[in-house]
């Protein structure tokens, strides 16, 4: 099975690399973005497996991104990260899995791994892409 | 009937009776004058009459005596004569006299003294005839046709008199029966007058007296009755009412005050009011000024002194808001002082609960954004450990091990920097405004970048005021959040910053305005936006922000306003800061 690829966008420019290096040792191949317009860019020039995407950025907030990325490539699973204890409901409900900055690489890898393969099963299945929490 | 009127009909119902009285009896002295008149002729008429019984007696004895003469011719029968002749000539002068007014009588009394005359020289003839010739027949008839004569003209005089004295006795009579017809008739008349007279200005004193208590029972009914209704108006009235008389006694309480003071109106009554409003300062707990001496000095209303502890007669306790104010009578002199006051224990409780509740709604925005800056370098950290733990490469641990160090200080400096706005000092600090406001924005700086909101600082000299400095913190914390909410995504705010020179009412300190590109405030919101709970954020805002917000300004003796921005760059609202200086705010008071 082919490496996926991971796009990882937030404002946080050391927190995106250290995220990055996580997910590459864990095997996949990541993309960057400091900002949701370079990280729709990204979005749309790359096969992208899924998205782990920080919630709270400036001009354009992840709720905007998570947004746009459903409206284009609905399929493409989305993971909302954030430093809030409090998202908004319909950001919640938007996304396929939500994570908590500061609950650690394992659970970031877990969720990331569950939600790819519920998107994988639910494309062969034909269903609808179920919502891991 | 009016004062002047009712004194004059009173000297008219003493001075009637007297001017009639003095005619009455000037007409009755006139009366008996006249009356007396006819006794005094009356009186005349008997002596009169005596006079002349006496006369002849006198006469009849001397001619008894001149007959014993001449029968005898003893000498010594002549005594009776002799003893006569001297009163008959006093007689006969003595009527003379007495007759003086009446010429019928004179003239009779005349003829008398002749016939008498006569008959003396008829006695001289015998007294001197010899005596044989006395015995003669013609010389007795001679003397006694000579007495008849005297005894007829005498008897003729009597008659006369009598008749006269008959004639003045019927007019005595009729002059006493005119006499007591005009006694009885004045009487009636003058009674009859007096009666009318006196009856017809005592029924108009009687109706006006009548009509007066009328009125006066009028009024006193409208008197009773408004007294009554203000009565139970002070009576129903929410707020407690002590009414003193001017030398402080209390005169009248209504029911909330009987229950604030713990006295009954009856026990409170006549007491000074120093017993029974037993007032301290809430904090001090020193003995507040009574009212009546403060409004008595002052004259005028006075509100007491900002946390008044009403101490009542059970030792129960109640802060109160008051007024007092004079009483004035109808020459503006103090007649007494009503004074007014409410428990306001438990609204100062609810604001005390409300204040405390926004601060918790503070700190939960600032756990919010302690939570959002710290988890993003715990989260590197974490990510970090998990690399470190399976790297092999010792160039590549020391970076992830810096990077970690890096973050781990990052952590540090957020906590540090959310604990010094927690921290308050006890008393007020000398803090730089200008250097507070540059903190807040830090603080907002990420939430303003997500919005892309532009600020624009402008601060003219360094002002330093005195102030708690969390506090004034969250002032500018709440009115740049405001501000940025009402600016909206890509908005600009403005904050302008100023020493403020001494003015009329006002200290020197600083002034802030903070201005915003938003749509402004409409009128009918500006004038709410101090009240708690008032929102325009809907379930988002607790409506408490701007409230306490200006509770804590006024503590600091400052003021805040909502103005209309003069500048046209800026379209929305300008809210203006003003802070003293130096502050009067205390460590412990409440805000609000």
């Amino acid at each position: 099975m082919l490496t996926p690829t991971i796009l990882c966008i937030d404002d946080e420019a050391l927190g995106l690399q250290i995220r990055r290096a996580v997910l590459e040792r864990a095997g996949y191949q990541v993309l960057t973005a400091v900002d949701g317009p370079a990280g729709l860019t990204l979005f749309r020039e790359h096969p992208v497996d899924g998205v782990v995407l920080d919630y709270y950025m400036p001009e354009m907030d992840g709720c905007a991104v998570a947004e746009t990325m459903r409206r284009e490539r609905p399929e493409v699973p989305i993971m909302l990260l954030s430093a809030y204890i409090n998202l908004p409901l319909e950001v919640v409900t938007l996304v396929d899995v939500t994570l908590l900055k500061g609950e650690g690489p394992a659970e970031l890898l877990d969720k990331l791994q569950r939600m790819l393969g519920a998107a994988r099963r639910s494309a062969t299945d034909d269903g609808k892409p179920g919502a891991a929490r | 009937m009016r004062p002047p009127a009712f004194n004059r009909t009173l000297r008219q119902l003493v001075a009637l009776p007297i001017v009639l009285l003095i005619l009455m009896a000037g007409f009755m002295v006139w009366q008996i004058v006249a009356a007396a008149r006819a006794q005094r002729d009356l009186d005349h008429s008997d002596q009169i009459t005596v006079e002349l019984t006496e006369l002849e007696n006198l006469i009849i004895d001397q001619e008894t005596g001149l007959r014993g003469y001449q029968l005898t011719h003893d000498p010594v029968m002549l005594a009776p004569w002799q003893a006569a002749a001297g009163p008959v000539q006093t007689g006969f002068a003595n009527l003379q006299q007495m007759l003086g007014g009446n010429a019928t009588q004179q003239a009779t009394l005349a003829q008398l003294q002749e016939e008498y005359a006569q008959w003396l020289g008829f006695a001289d003839a015998v007294l001197h005839q010899d005596p044989q010739a006395l015995l003669a027949a013609g010389m007795n008839q001679r003397g006694k046709a000579l007495m008849d004569g005297i005894r007829a003209t005498m008897g003729r005089m009597l008659r006369h008199e009598a008749e006269l004295r008959a004639q003045e006795y019927q007019h005595a009579a009729q002059l006493q029966g005119r006499e007591l017809i005009s006694l009885f008739g004045s009487v009636l008349v003058v009674g009859m007058i007096l009666a009318l007279f006196t009856r017809h200005h005592v029924r108009a004193i009687s109706d006006s007296y009548l009509r007066r208590i009328g009125e006066i029972s009028e009024q006193s009914e409208e008197l009773y009755k408004s007294r009554q209704w203000f009565r139970t108006t002070l009576e129903s009235i929410g707020d407690a009412v002590i009414a003193c008389d001017g030398e402080g006694a209390v005169t009248f309480m209504n029911a909330v005050a009987v229950k604030l003071t713990g006295w009954t109106p009856d026990e409170a009554k006549g007491q000074p009011l120093k017993t029974i409003f037993r007032i301290v300062n809430e904090q001090t707990r020193t003995e507040a000024e009574n009212p009546v001496e403060k409004v008595r000095r002052l004259r005028r209303v006075v509100g007491l002194a900002n946390h008044t502890l009403l101490i009542a007669r059970d030792g129960r306790e109640f802060l109160i808001d008051d007024s007092a104010a004079p009483i004035q009578d109808a020459d503006g002199e103090m007649a007494g002082v009503v004074l007014v006051f409410r428990d306001v224990t438990e609204e100062r409780q609810m604001q005390s609960a409300l204040a405390a509740s926004e601060k918790l709604a503070v700190a939960g925005r600032l756990a919010a954004s302690i939570a959002h800056e710290i988890h993003n370098p715990l989260d590197s950290v974490a990510n970090l450990h998990f690399l470190l733990s399976d790297e092999k490469d010792g160039q590549q641990r020391a970076e992830y091990l810096r990077l970690a160090q890096q973050e781990l200080g990052r952590t540090m400096q957020i906590s540090r920097t959310m604990l010094s706005l927690y921290r308050e000092p006890k008393a007020p600090v000398l803090l730089d405004l200008g250097e507070l406001i540059e903190g807040v924005l830090l603080l907002l700086d990420r939430r303003m970048q997500h919005q892309g909101i532009r600020v624009e600082t402008r601060m003219t000299g360094a002002a330093m005021v005195e102030g708690f400095p969390a506090e004034l913190r969250q002032v500018f914390t709440n009115l740049i959040m405001n501000a940025i909410e009402a600016a909206g995504p890509r908005g600009r705010i403005g904050i302008r910053m100023e020493a403020a020179e001494p003015a009329e009412f006002q200290g020197s300190g600083a002034i802030v305005e903070i201005v915003d590109s938003g749509p402004g405030i409409p009128q009918a919101v500006a004038s709410k936006l101090f009240q708690p709970f008032f929102t325009t954020k809907g379930a988002d805002g607790t409506g408490l922000g701007l409230w306490v917000s200006m509770g804590i300004v006024q503590k600091h003796g400052g003021s805040i306003r909502v103005a209309t921005s003069d500048d046209g760059e800026w379209t929305g609202a300008c809210i203006r800061v003003f802070l003293p200086a130096r502050t009067l705010a205390q460590a412990g008071e409440p805000a609000i």
